[in-house]
Parts: C-alpha cells; sequence; structure tokens
C-alpha cells in the first residue's frame, strides 16, 4: 500500500538534516535577509522539540520504571510513593520464585516464541520466493488470499479453530497455541517486498552456474537477506511473546506460559503489589534484553513494516 | 529458470522477459506457497466459513450435543441486544479516541520535534518505543497499580488536587477511559515513530523550493508536508481501526472485564463472551459475521483512500 514512503532507516536521515541548508546556500541569489527569520526561528523550535520529546519520553517510561521501582522495594515499602526505591531488595522476586514456577513459565514462553518465529520465518520464506520469483497463473488470487486474511479478525475465526485444535487434543498444550500461528500472513508480505527488490543479476549468475531453486534460495537468497530475515524473525518473536488471546484460551487449565500464569498470579495476589510487579517485570524481562541490545534493528523492524 | 527440470533448454521467449521466466505452467511456485497456502485456509479461511456456516445453528461448542438449525434467529437476536449495542458504541468512542493517540498527537509531535536529530533523537526513539513492546499482561498489572486507589500514583496526586479518584476501573463513567489511556499509552510512540519516519522519508527539495518562492512554515506544513504524509497516515488510521479492538482485548480482559455493566466492552470482547463465556457459538459466529462485514467495509474504504490520497513523492 504505502511503502513507498517509508524506505529510510529511522534514526538517521542525513539528506533531510543537510539538505534544507544546502538548499538555502544555494540560493545564493536570494538576500541573506531572507535566511535569517529562518534560522533564528529554528532555535526555539529546536527547544520546544526537545521538551515534546522529553516529556512524551517520561510519560512513556515512566510506567515501565515504576513497575521495576514497586518490584525492587522491601515488601513493606509497597506502597511507598519515593521515587527512588531504598533499601532495595529482592524479596519480591524470591517470593514470586516461590509462589509460582515462573522459571519454567519464562522457559516455555521462550521456547513457544523461538519455534513459531522460526517456522513462521520458514514458511514466509518459502512462500514469499514462490511469489518474487516467478510468474504464475493464479498469482494475483493466491496474492489476495494473503492479504485479505488481515481482513479476518482473529475473534471470528477463533470458535471454530478452538474446536479443531480440542478435535486434535491439544487443548491444554503448547502445541495447541504454536499449531495455528504457524502461518503469518503478515510476515509473507514482508518478506515478499524484500525478494521483489532483491537483484537479479545473482539469481541469473546461480542459475547459470547450474543451480536449483531450492538451491538459489538457500546459497544466493538466504544469505545475502540475513539482515531482513533477523529484523524479521526478532519481530516475530516479540509479537509471539505478548501473544495472549490465543493462549489464554487453549490454555485455560495450564499455567505453562508467562502471560496465562501471570494472570491467573494477578488473580490470586490482587493488591501484593511488590510480587505483581516483580512477576510483571520478569515476564518483560527477556523482551528488555532484546531491545537493549538490538534496540536499532527492533525499531526499524516494527516501524517500517509498519508500512506494508 | 529456476527449475531445470521443468524449464528445459533456454527458449527465445526468455530474451524478450529478462529477469522473469517464460509464462509456462511449472510447478515450483506452488511447491513453495503451498505450506503456507494451507496453513492460511486451515486456519484462517476454514474457520471463516464454518463461522458463517455455524452463525444459523444453535450450539453450547460441546463436541457431544448437537447443533440445531435456527435460521436467521441469531442474527436477529444480535441485533436487538442491548449489550451489543452497547458495545458496538464503545467501539466507536474507542476508535476515536485511538485515531488522538495514533494520529492526531503523533502528528503534532513528530511535526514540532522534527528539528531534533543525531543521538538525542535516537534516545528518545529508543525510550518512547519501549510501551509498544511491553507484554499486554504487564501493561495491564502497571496501570492497575498505578490507579490502584490505595498506594496508587495517579489516585494520589489526583488526591493533592483535591480529587477522589477511587477505583477508576469500577466506575462506570470512567472504566473506558482508563482503558484508552493505558492503551494509548502503549500507541502513541509506536505512531510517532511511524509519523517521523514517514516525514523523513519525504524530500526536502519541496520545502526548500516552496520557501525560495516565499511560502511560510505554515504554508509549507499544510500544502505540502501533510499532503506527502498521507499515506503514512492512511496507514496508521487502518491500523488504529483494524486492530484497535485487538488491542484492547488483554486490557479489558485483565483489568475491567469489559465492566462494570458493560460500559468498558467492546465488540471483539463481547464476541469472546458469546463463545467463551456463555458457550453461544451460534451468537457468537453471527455477531462475528456482522462484524467481519463491517470491518472489511471500512477498510475497502481505507484502501481506496490510500489510491486517492497517496502522492507518491518521486
Amino acid at each position: 500500500m504505502a511503502f513507498a514512503t517509508i524506505d529510510t532507516t529511522l534514526p538517521i536521515q542525513p539528506t533531510r538534516a543537510s539538505a534544507p541548508t544546502g538548499g538555502a546556500a544555494s540560493a545564493a541569489t536570494r538576500s541573506k535577509a531572507n535566511d535569517e527569520p529562518v534560522a533564528t526561528r529554528s532555535l526555539p523550535r529546536l527547544v520546544v522539540g526537545h521538551v515534546l520529546l522529553i516529556v512524551l519520553a517520561l510519560f512513556s517510561v515512566f510506567p515501565v520504571y515504576w513497575m521495576f521501582a514497586t518490584a525492587f522495594r522491601a515488601p513493606e515499602d509497597a506502597l511507598s510513593q519515593n521515587v527512588i526505591p531504598w533499601p532495595l531488595s529482592l524479596e519480591n522476586f524470591s517470593y514470586v520464585v516461590d509462589a509460582i514456577p515462573i522459571m519454567g513459565m519464562l522457559a516455555n514462553t521462550f521456547g513457544m516464541a523461538l519455534v513459531l518465529a522460526v517456522a513462521q520465518l520458514f514458511v514466509a520464506l518459502l512462500a514469499s520466493y514462490g511469489f518474487a520469483m516467478w510468474d504464475f497463473p493464479g498469482k494475483k488470487v493466491l496474492f489476495l488470499v494473503f492479504v485479505g486474511s488481515w481482513l479476518v479478525p482473529f475473534q471470528v475465526t477463533m470458535i471454530p479453530n478452538y474446536v479443531l485444535v480440542s478435535q486434535m487434543g491439544l487443548l491444554n498444550t503448547i502445541a495447541g497455541v504454536v499449531v495455528p500461528n504457524l502461518c503469518s500472513a503478515f510476515a509473507v508480505m514482508l518478506m515478499r517486498q524484500h525478494m521483489e527488490s532483491f537483484p537479479r543479476e545473482l539469481l541469473d549468475a546461480s542459475q547459470m552456474d547450474g543451480r536449483s531453486s531450492w538451491g538459489t534460495l538457500w546459497l544466493v537468497v538466504v544469505p545475502n537477506l540475513k539482515p531482513a530475515l533477523a529484523a524479521l524473525g526478532i519481530m516475530l518473536f516479540i509479537s509471539a511473546w505478548n501473544e495472549y488471546l490465543w493462549p489464554t484460551l487453549i490454555l485455560q487449565n495450564s499455567d505453562a506460559l508467562i502471560q496465562v500464569g501471570i494472570r491467573s498470579f494477578l488473580g490470586t495476589e490482587g493488591n501484593n503489589w511488590g510480587a505483581v510487579m516483580a512477576a510483571s517485570g520478569l515476564a518483560c524481562l527477556p523482551i528488555f534484553l532484546i531491545y537493549i541490545f538490538l534496540q536499532r534493528y527492533v525499531v526499524d523492524a516494527f516501524v517500517r513494516s509498519g508500512l506494508k | 529458470m529456476f527449475v531445470p527440470s521443468v524449464a528445459g533448454a533456454p527458449a527465445p521467449a526468455d530474451a524478450t522477459r529478462p529477469g522473469r521466466p517464460r509464462r509456462k505452467l511449472r510447478l515450483a511456485p506452488y511447491l513453495y506457497l503451498i505450506p503456507a497456502v494451507i496453513l492460511l485456509v486451515t486456519w484462517t479461511y476454514k474457520p471463516l466459513v464454518e463461522s458463517f456456516w455455524l452463525s444459523f445453528f444453535d450450539w453450547n461448542l460441546i463436541p457431544t450435543s448437537p447443533k440445531s438449525f435456527v435460521g436467521t434467529e441469531n442474527y436477529t437476536t444480535v441485533l436487538t441486544l442491548p449489550e451489543l449495542h452497547q458495545a458496538l458504541l464503545n467501539t466507536g468512542v474507542y476508535i476515536l479516541a485511538f485515531l488522538v493517540f495514533s494520529l492526531l498527537l503523533p502528528v503534532a509531535i513528530a511535526l514540532l520535534a522534527r528539528r531534533v536529530k543525531g543521538r538525542a533523537k535516537t534516545v528518545y526513539q529508543a525510550l518512547i518505543f519501549i510501551p509498544f513492546l511491553l507484554t499486554p499482561v504487564a501493561t495491564s498489572a502497571i496501570w492497575r497499580w498505578l490507579f490502584a486507589p490505595e498506594g496508587g500514583t495517579i489516585p494520589t496526586i489526583a488526591a493533592t488536587f483535591g480529587w477522589d479518584m477511587g477505583n477508576v476501573f469500577r466506575d462506570p463513567a470512567l472504566s473506558i477511559w482508563a482503558v484508552i489511556v493505558i492503551v494509548g499509552w502503549q500507541m502513541l510512540g509506536f505512531g510517532v515513530l511511524v509519523i517521523s519516519a514517514g516525514l523523513a522519508g519525504i524530500n526536502p527539495d519541496y520545502s526548500a523550493a516552496a520557501a525560495l518562492d516565499g511560502a511560510s512554515t505554515r504554508q509549507i506544513t499544510w500544502k505540502i508536508i501533510v499532503p506527502l504524509l498521507s499515506p503514512s497516515l492512511v496507514f496508521m488510521g487502518l491500523m488504529t481501526v483494524l486492530l484497535s479492538a485487538q488491542w484492547t482485548y488483554p486490557i479489558i480482559d485483565i483489568v475491567t472485564q469489559g465492566g462494570p455493566s458493560g460500559s468498558s466492552t467492546n465488540i471483539y470482547y463481547l464476541l469472546y463472551q458469546f463463545g467463551f463465556r456463555n458457550f453461544d457459538a451460534g451468537l457468537a459466529a453471527a455477531a462475528g459475521t456482522l462484524f467481519f462485514v463491517g470491518f472489511g467495509l471500512i477498510a475497502l474504504i481505507f484502501v481506496e483512500l490510500t489510491e486517492r490520497l497517496s502522492f507518491h513523492d518521486n
């Protein structure tokens, strides 16, 4: 739809940063007076921009900070409004670890999200390769099949899917959470865009070397699309980790995944805020670790894919 | 071209269509597409049809109990349910409110802050994106704590201004706004980043040229930047309409359960309740079919808008 506009990487925009001044400078015939108001106007604007973004950043981060602040307080300080938690204590965390098998849940959820991300990536890689490399009868229809699936709200298909999963005997299993989500139409569309822009000469060269399409895919396409695959993989992992509705439907009698486990912990612990915040903090930990180390990738992946 | 066994010797047609293989029925593309198509059909399209079919039956979701055909009764029931009217109205309120968080505020912030560059910008962006990544259960837990009547930060601050907030999630007048604040908090940073990326993608030469012709900053903003931004705007609008129900679901489920007395529910939460609380599969299916059609139409309008409004920057 609208990807044409958003192909710039987010954090760095050298062209935009330099071009306005370049444009102004090239207008050497214009009097200097014309440039001046722009320059003087831009300083207050810069300050306004910084102030706005600082306020927005505080608004975004404070609740998350507060979660960790509460989690690290000693349990008797739970209701303290002191901005800095002191003395620090790990008691809330040890309480959570004793109360629920949270480490097991984290491991299960990690495994689930990893399997799902890899499977979705694999299915999407094959499908997008099929789309991007050939013209074939029915291509348009199949394309619509993928795009159209976005219009089907999950809540509309959940009852038949629930019935099917229960017929397969997968209720209350992690497999029941994974199997219906193995294909992500969104991942297919995103990969297809990367494939479409793949240099044709490389493919032709590979074909001249006598490789099959399968060999070309793994020896030529995949190595060259590594960054795109990694970004998409991270995104799919995060989405799978944060998935809520389907796991809560399928795992009604099981606390195997973190989303479901924390949800029932919230129910039983009610106002034990220190413990609840510690559990929630642990539930976000893997995502935060990914984000700390791969921040640029994550933001780029989500924002750019945003525009499909 | 990529399947030598099928393609055979290179034909002259190849020369006229560089890049794309000859138009000849070949198996390879279908083989690559089959896994994805089978999965989509099994888990999206077949259930969609089944859901449509179920909407004409009365069934309690228990495999052994019979489905009885009731014709269009589910549809008439659904359309006259007061809960549904409330949920529809709330859905509208949610969507309008979310458009403020996903479009209006992001555009304002992105435009006002577009001069912020370099390292500072990267740091801000990293911070404002955090809420979008947060696990929904954690988001719900955090905001329950922030809004907690006893010791919660927000009621404590409100109290210093003389406002006794009470429990917002149990207040029919406030619960929907509490959910809006929570989901809006998650969407705002994402909106700002998408709109900023859209802005960054606009060729600055246009603005520079207009400035040379004596256009004011305001004119440049409204006559050049905003129209060029329209693809991002339409995209965020579509995302908001189609996904807001999805984004609200976990928050509603954990924080308010749609209550009190339906004041914070929306249609998708209602669908879940029909199906998995009341075990009325037929009713849920009928409501689901109606909403699928409704939202499909809205999406088509947006797609049409994209085609009409897109001024491509090249």
